[in-house]
């Protein structure tokens, strides 16, 4: 305690007072909400460091065999494509579960605002988690793998796919978070409902081509293969609008409308 | 300066708070009061635009809340101090915060210094916090944007006499300056000791508003007991309201009317009884008296 004054004399404090804190500055304080808690470190580490284990992995064992690049990249990328959308939920539902949106919709009221900094905020996740992987992969692969006619490519198309299957499902995730608002219901629902999904219309003999469409897992999963036909690519764009664009239209509502308590 | 117009909020067919209307003016403390789950953090989070009001609407420095552009800028608020990530440091709290408003880093240290928030509990994460220290903590981020407007809901709670003392000079300090302040509580001593004007709600509705002097002019002016028991006090109740004075019985027979003592002891004298006691019951007590008069059926539901 001390006799410091409340108001500092200055009248340069009070610049900017009257100006919106624009995107970009919302976006880094969501990265730094993400970084400055033990847990949102620990994850971060974790995912970077299963990663590169998987990565190693795959280089040691992939020895010998063909398009070693693409392989250990396939695989390394899968570590972050299970454990991003689990961040996305987190990054949405940790803030109802401490009670944090008290602090940050008083100084954000525009409520969607915050949203779409949390969505650029998990580009720039996915995008750093692309770098790693590509990094490791190329490395570990150039390191041990030994194939026949050398590592074999990596065609900038898959890198780019890459990035985005990765951003792809960690918005998925934070969509499933923001139409939940609670963690443990959100990553279940998020990890469940696309599985359950799937065996239904599976399961259904006359569903198998309809399920092309809408099996979101299914139509994600060659982005880190191959570059995309353009059937690929539709089906890619019908399977997010369900698994994407439904739950996260169903979280906006909720945040913007919902009161905060 | 703080506009409440009819604030009404509804959760089903219930009220929690309806038509809610006050005021805060420039360089003064309003004190909120009311028993718990009166209304006072429903009706304060509609002002901070974290709930909408089912009707009515409310004003900060002219403006809906949510149409102000960098609201940290000019109004601090402190709705819940345990509302904080526990993993997340004392200081980075703070500096989150900052970062958001846009304002100067070097202002992080100098609340923390403000509030009597050492380096070594800045450091800590705030999870381990005591509830003293994340009030401490939470008045430090609303003083962090350097706001005209406070409005802290129970900021008392949790503070040690000392912390009290600390804080009632610090809002002081801050209307001196121009500021407003609206603080809410349920304990009427703490309200009394700070707010220039009080706002009781009860039940979800304003039941009285005014400075201390205003709302006490309603109260019993004089505290008279009969000496010779219940037959007495009896007695002497009767003789007052045959003067058509009002007043009521307390339990041990006090009674407590509505008149100067020299009128009461004037009334006692022509009906020939004798007093044990005769004074002013507008004491430091009295105010407590009005508030238990003011929401005494929400401390009977309670019951």
């Amino acid at each position: 305690m001390s006799t410091l004054t409340i108001s500092q004399p200055a009248q340069s404090s009070r610049i900017g007072a009257d100006r919106r804190p624009s995107l970009a500055r919302l976006t880094a304080v969501e990265l730094r909400k993400m970084v400055d808690t033990r847990s949102g470190f620990w994850v971060l580490i974790g995912i970077g460091a299963v990663t590169l284990i998987s990565a190693l992995i795959e280089a040691v064992h992939d020895r010998g065999r063909e398009g070693t690049y693409i392989n250990v990249f396939h695989v390394a990328s899968q570590p972050s494509a299970y454990l991003l959308p689990v961040l996305g939920v987190l990054l949405i539902c940790g803030e109802w579960t401490q009670r944090t949106t008290l602090t940050t919709f008083t100084l954000v009221p525009e409520r969607h605002r915050v949203i779409s900094a949390k969505v650029l905020a998990s580009l720039l996740v996915s995008g750093g988690a692309l770098v790693l992987t590509l990094l490791g992969a190329v490395v570990l692969a150039a390191l041990f793998g030994h194939a026949p006619g050398g590592a074999g490519t990596l065609p900038v198309a898959v890198i780019a796919q890459g990035w985005l299957h990765l951003a792809i499902w960690m918005l998925i995730g934070l969509s499933f978070g923001a139409a939940v608002l609670v963690s443990a219901p959100a990553i279940v629902a998020y990890l469940l409902a696309p599985i359950v999904f799937a065996a239904i219309v599976n399961a259904i003999h006359s569903l198998a081509t309809p399920a092309k469409w809408l099996d979101v897992a299914n139509a994600t999963a060659p982005l880190t293969l191959r570059a995309l036909s353009a059937t690929e690519w539709a089906q890619v764009g019908t399977t997010l609008a369900l698994w994407l664009g439904v739950p996260l239209l169903i979280g906006l509502g909720r945040v913007r409308g919902g009161d905060i308590n | 300066m703080i506009e409440a117009q009819s604030l009404t909020k509804r959760y089903g067919g219930q009220a929690a708070v309806q038509d809610v209307s006050f005021g805060c003016l420039p360089g003064t403390i309003t004190g909120f009061l009311g028993p718990n789950g009166a209304g006072k953090s429903t009706t304060m989070k509609m002002l901070c635009g974290l709930a909408e009001p089912s009707s009515g609407r409310a004003t900060i420095l002219g403006a809906p809340f949510r149409e102000l552009p960098n609201p940290g800028r000019r109004i601090g608020v402190l709705i819940d101090a345990s509302a904080q990530h526990s993993g997340r440091r004392g200081a980075e709290v703070l500096g989150l915060s900052a970062q958001l408003m846009g304002v100067d880093r070097r202002r992080v240290d100098q609340m923390l210094e403000l509030v009597g928030l050492d380096q070594a509990a800045a450091r800590k994460r705030v999870g381990q916090y005591s509830l003293g220290m994340r009030q401490r903590l939470g008045i430090a981020h609303a003083l962090l944007g350097d706001p005209q407007v406070l409005i802290l809901d129970e900021p008392a709670n949790g503070l040690d006499p000392e912390g009290m003392r600390w804080m009632r000079e610090l809002l002081r300090d801050f209307a001196q300056r121009g500021g407003t302040v609206l603080l809410s509580s349920h304990l009427l001593r703490e309200v009394e000791a700070i707010a220039d004007r009080v706002v009781v709600i009860a039940r979800g509705r304003i039941v009285a508003q005014g400075t201390a002097r205003e709302l006490l002019s309603d109260v019993p002016r004089t505290a008279v007991r009969a000496a010779g028991g219940y037959e007495a006090a009896d007695r002497l109740r009767h003789a007052i309201q045959q003067a058509s004075i009002a007043v009521r019985e307390e339990p041990d027979g006090l009674l407590l009317v509505d008149a100067d003592p020299d009128e009461i002891g004037y009334t006692a004298l022509q009906a020939g009884i004798p007093l044990q006691e005769l004074r002013l019951a507008q004491d430091g007590a009295s105010l407590e008296e009005l508030f238990f008069q003011l929401t005494a059926d929400d401390h009977k539901e309670s019951r």
